[in-house]
Formats: structure tokens, sequence, C-alpha cells
């Protein structure tokens, strides 16, 4: 049987923490592919509703970076 | 405004068992304000309630939408088809909205999302306060406008009972004594002496005592809109 690779949206903030992720992948620095990122203005735009939409189509976690 | 709270996630999803198209009706007026049933919780609700749905047997498809107000029927019918194509409404507006829905569609199916429970106002950030009790006979203006009618747990008019102790009220210490509110402002203002003066009975009758309330006027009265004969359009008078 496979090891289970959780699907993970990651919302993250233009200015810090999507800045970073970019920085990383500059650095060849590798992070799982079942990572998805999404970039948002802010952190501050993230609505419950969003985290709840995630889940819905199929995250098995959210990550909110800012 | 009307102040409502959302019914439990388990008991919409009861109420809701036996269908399988759903349409949340949010509404954009007083519970939007109180946080209750506006576009964003309609939003969440739908969504929770799909997930949930899928976690059991996954045969609900759920929709959501929100009117500007489900109290007035010119705007429920800017929803009237997602109404008559939905097996049940899950109403998040006031009992007056839910209701609204059948009156304007009795052929649809609705089921309230919230539960609505007072006027009243927000008195700090996430706090709900009620302040009025729809009496119909306002006497704001002889208890310095503090409605004892809502604020005093007996709704007394005559001053503040015995369970009044320290500024509360022997119902809950989280509760203050309506009664001991009006006289420390009347105290403060220098005229509790008014409160000596001597009034008609209140009328409840214009309460819930007198049956459900209607108001009619007939200076705002208009018939129905009959229909336009082309021939005589535009002819003025």
């Amino acid at each position: 049987m496979s090891e289970f690779k959780p699907g993970i949206v990651a919302f993250c903030c233009h200015h810090c923490a999507y800045g970073a992720a970019d920085l990383a992948g500059a650095m060849r620095l590798a992070y799982p592919d079942s990572i998805r990122v999404v970039r948002l203005p802010c952190t501050g735009k993230l609505d419950v509703a969003h985290v709840l939409s995630a889940f819905e189509h199929g995250a098995d976690g959210v990550m909110v970076a800012g | 405004m009307i102040v409502a709270e959302q019914k439990p996630l388990d008991e919409i999803m009861q109420s809701v068992s036996e269908d399988k198209n759903v349409l949340v009706l949010g509404c954009g007026t007083c519970v939007t304000v109180c946080f209750a049933g506006g576009e964003k919780e309609a939003e969440i609700l739908a969504a929770s309630m799909r997930m949930r749905s899928e976690m059991s047997d996954g045969g609900c498809t759920v929709d959501h939408l929100t009117i500007q107000r489900q109290c007035e029927w010119e705007y429920l019918d800017s929803a009237a088809d997602a109404i008559k194509g939905a097996d049940k409404v899950v109403s998040l507006a006031c009992g007056i909205g839910a209701q609204a829905i059948i009156e304007r569609f009795p052929e649809a199916q609705m089921v309230p999302g919230l539960n609505t429970r007072f006027y009243g106002l927000p008195t700090k950030q996430g706090v709900w306060e009620e302040r009025c009790g729809g009496c119909g006979d306002c006497v704001l203006e002889y208890t310095d406008g503090i409605c004892p009618v809502s604020r005093c747990s007996k709704s007394l008019l005559n001053g503040p009972c015995g369970g009044s102790h320290d500024g509360l009220c022997e119902v809950s210490d989280e509760m203050e004594c309506a009664w001991h509110l009006i006289v420390e402002r009347m105290e403060k203002l220098g005229h509790l002496d008014r409160l000596e003066e001597m009034h008609e009975p209140k009328n409840w009758s214009a309460a819930r005592d007198g049956g459900p309330g209607k108001i009619v006027r007939e200076d705002l009265l208009r018939e129905p809109p009959g229909e336009v004969d082309e021939g005589e359009e535009g002819t003025g008078s």
C-alpha cells in the first residue's frame, strides 16, 4: 500500500510568504508536489469560505502563511 | 434590528434529510449585520452541508443565494427560479422572511436555518443585546429612554422587584436590572421625581396580548395596476 501523501493548499501572502516560496524556488529548495500554493494580496483576504472550499475540493489540509 | 442565531448544523441537516436539491437562501438585511444569515453565512453553511452530505450518502446538492431582503415580495421575486427549482429552501432570514417565502411561493418547501431572537443592537463587537419588545405602546417617554418591557425580565412598569440586587437582575448576574438603570439615570439627570407621575394603564392589547398585529395605512393603499389598453396609452388627461 502506498504511503499517504496529504494534499495541502497553502494560502500565501503576496508580500511575505509567497516571496519566500519564490526565493525557495530560486535557491533550488524542494517541497512536496502535493502542496498547492494560492497567492493572496494579503492573508487578511482569506475567508472561512475559502478554507471550506479547499477542503470541499479534496484538500487534506490547509496552510495559511502570511 | 432583528437579531438571530444560526441553528446547529445537525438540526439543519435533519430537516433536509429527504431532499436532493437544497437552496440556502441568505438575507442581506438585519441578519447580515448580526452575522447570522448573510451572503457569507449562506456560503459557509452551503459548503458545510455539502461536505456533511458527502461524508454520509453524498446525495444532496446544495446551492446558495442571497437576496437583499426576504421579507418583501419584490426582492423575493428575484430568487423565484432558484426557490421553485429547489426541493427545499433553508431560509437564513428571520421568521418573517422565512414565512414570506411560502406566502409568495405556496408550493415551496421551506425550513428555517435561524432562530430569531429579539430586536436589539450590538453593544460591542460580537455582542448583541435586546432593546425593544415591539409592544406597540412605547413607554420610553416615562422611563427616560430605557425600556422596561424588553430589559426587565418581568416587564415591570412600576419599579424594580425584590430580585434586584447590586444593579443586577435575579435571573442572571450578567443581566442588568432595567429599573436600576432607569432610577440611576433619572437621579443623574435630576428628575427622579418624575417617577411619581401617574399614567394611564399601558395598552397591552397593542402587543401580543391583542393577537397578531396588523397596520393598515389607507393613505398608502393602492389597487394593483390594471392592464393598460394600448389604444389609450399616452393620451394623458
